[in-house]
């Protein structure tokens, strides 16, 4: 019988979905949250990171700014 | 123009009844439109639309639909559909009667400027313009921020409570913050401003019990008249002079005072009021240059520039006449958290480009202008959808069905023939959503459903056939009781079923039939 996964389709590009494998693999086994990868560029993910993903993402690009003081 | 649209068709027919009314509303149509009016407006009858689309090449068809829609919103056209359920149309008669009187007689508007002698000082053209400027601003600041900005106009804090509903978010306790709409507005064209503020001037006069019909008609006609020449303000009806300092504090009209009289005097803003409605906007003096190393300079001393350039860049140097800026990715990603779009900044920027750059194709940089788009595309490098993932297929057929019937509802995100795994976009589709397979499922069960209605409709019909010949049974054999009781009226419960064949009552009935019990022979037996 067919299974049905309820969850989040994720397609980004490679660095990003390098990223986000690798926040997965830091994470304890518990919030693991890639159900599965599907290509280099396409995840499926649990439903409630992507807040989580949104935010590590934001993060990283913050670490790449500067902002000259005024 | 969708203001005048929503009008109630009695207020539209009063508003037709000006001639300036009219003709502004005719520059504003798209240009088929105009030439359907002017080509029916000595028409008296009504026209066929076969007629009209013959008007139009096959290819116009749909310009050809737009315009119709347009004059039937507008009710310039009256659609009939008559007997032979053919449509025809007619231009609104009001609509047409005053037209015609405008293309004849010369324009007389309801009031004529001042003699010159009586009216000193007229300003000049440029400080008109000026001091027009200078009111919007002066506004717009006091929209932005109420809390800071003097009070330099003289709406009253209600009035400005309304004008700020859809652009400012108010909080009670902090100072209230520009929305989405609010920073798109203020990047908008001066004209399209205006016109948002004047939309929501009429919206709300209902509540102030001024009839939206007269403002919309006086602010029309006041698009007809001449810029920098003093009208009279004893020509103004009451309503219209209430309006008059409204729309002075907004910048559409300068009021002087003489010693005995005073007047107004429209400025540019509203004389264009009319134009505008077709969105041709008229270019403004621009004074932003943008240079290829990201730097901005705007020479210009407004306020209001600098609160605009502020928002999506950082500011280096402020000078009286001066104001020297830097795009840089910081503050685009605080434009873009505001709700900004790349699209905005750089139409913006194009819009206002300074004379000297203005010529230059294109005026802002290239790599300025995708440098930002790229940075707003930084933002959105990951899409999530939520998603259903179908696996473990139990062949191959069953696994393409699915995916084709996935791919025809356009719900099909992602599929591996290898793995025979699909991917399909969550609640896109009405039922479970997973093809074929499913959906034959589905279809038995629900016929199931209909099937079981329908037999339980079946058993319950043959077990009441049933009693009922049960029940026929019993009559039939009961039919004597009746026969006996001798009624002058037939018996109140005649059996259904006839056991006997019954003769034709004249001849006459071989005596060995057993007792009949219809209605005629027990009258006919009862008779004496």
């Amino acid at each position: 019988m067919v299974n049905a996964t309820k969850g989040l389709f994720i397609s980004c590009d490679i660095p990003m979905a390098q990223f986000i494998i690798n926040l997965n693999s830091s994470l304890p086994a518990s919030q693991k949250f890639i159900i599965h990868v599907m290509d280099s560029t396409h995840l499926f993910v649990q439903p409630h990171v992507s807040e989580m993903i949104r935010s590590a993402i934001a993060d990283f690009r913050d670490q790449n700014s500067y902002e000259k003081p005024n | 123009m969708d203001m005048v649209a929503s009008l109630p068709a009695m207020k539209l027919d009063r508003l037709y009844a000006n001639p300036f009314i009219c003709q502004a509303i005719l520059r504003s149509l798209p240009p088929l439109a105009k030439k359907y009016v002017l080509e029916m407006l000595y028409i008296d009858g009504p026209v066929s639309a076969k007629m009209l689309e013959e008007w139009v090449l096959a290819d116009g068809s749909s310009k050809h639909r737009i315009a119709l829609d347009r004059l039937i919103q507008l009710r310039i056209f009256t659609e009939t559909v008559d007997r032979k359920k053919e449509t025809s149309y007619r231009l609104n008669p009001t609509f047409q009667i005053n037209l015609r009187k405008h293309l004849i007689d010369r324009e007389v508007l309801p009031r004529e400027p001042m003699p010159s002698n009586i009216v000193a000082r007229l300003p000049s053209l440029e400080e008109l313009e000026a001091y027009a400027l200078g009111q919007w601003e002066c506004f717009l600041l006091q929209l932005i921020n109420s809390t800071q900005a003097e009070k330099l106009t003289n709406f009253s804090s209600s009035m400005m409570k309304v004008f700020q509903r859809g652009l400012l978010s108010q909080r009670e306790k902090e100072a209230s913050r520009l929305t989405e709409s609010g920073f798109q507005f203020l990047l908008m064209d001066t004209n399209a401003q205006l016109w948002y503020i004047i939309r929501e001037y009429i919206s709300n006069s209902e509540e102030r019990d001024i009839d939206p019909a007269d403002l919309i008609s006086f602010l029309l006609e006041l698009s007809f008249h001449i810029t920098g020449e003093a009208y009279n303000m004893n020509t103004l009806t009451e309503i219209q002079r209430h309006m008059i300092k409204d729309l002075a504090d907004l910048g559409l009209i300068k009021l002087q005072q003489g010693r005995k009289e005073s007047w107004f005097i429209p400025t540019k803003l509203a004389t264009n009021l009319s134009v505008s409605l077709t969105d041709s906007s008229s270019r403004k003096q621009g004074f932003v240059v943008v240079e290829t190393n990201f730097r901005l300079y705007a020479y210009s001393s407004s306020k209001l520039h600098c609160e605009i350039l502020r928002l999506f860049s950082r500011i280096e140097y402020q000078l009286p006449n001066l104001f020297v800026g830097a795009i840089t990715k910081e503050s685009l990603y605080n434009a873009f958290e505001n709700g900004i779009t790349a699209e905005q900044i750089i139409s913006f920027l194009q819009q206002n480009a300074h004379p000297r750059v203005a010529e230059r194709i294109p005026s802002v940089p290239e790599n300025v202008a995708d440098q930002i788009r790229l940075w707003e595309s930084d933002l959105n490098r990951v899409e999530m959808t939520p998603a259903h993932l179908y696996d473990e297929f139990p062949s191959r057929d069953v696994f393409e069905a699915a995916c084709d019937f996935a791919r025809e509802w356009c719900g099909l995100l992602w599929e591996d023939s290898k793995k025979m795994r699909m991917v399909l976009i969550y609640q896109d589709l009405p039922e479970d959503p997973t093809g074929r397979f499913h959906d034959f499922k589905q279809f038995v069960e629900s016929n199931f459903d209909v099937f079981k209605w329908i037999g339980l409709l079946i058993i319950l019909a043959q077990g009441s056939c049933i009693l009922l010949a049960m029940v026929l049974r019993a009559l039939g054999q009961n039919h004597g009781s009746n026969y006996d009781s001798d009624d002058e009226y037939p018996p109140a419960r005649l059996p259904l079923i006839n056991h006997n064949l019954q003769p034709p009552s004249f001849v006459v009935g071989d005596p060995h039939f057993p007792p009949k019990n219809d209605a005629w022979n027990v009258r006919i037996h009862s008779q004496p």
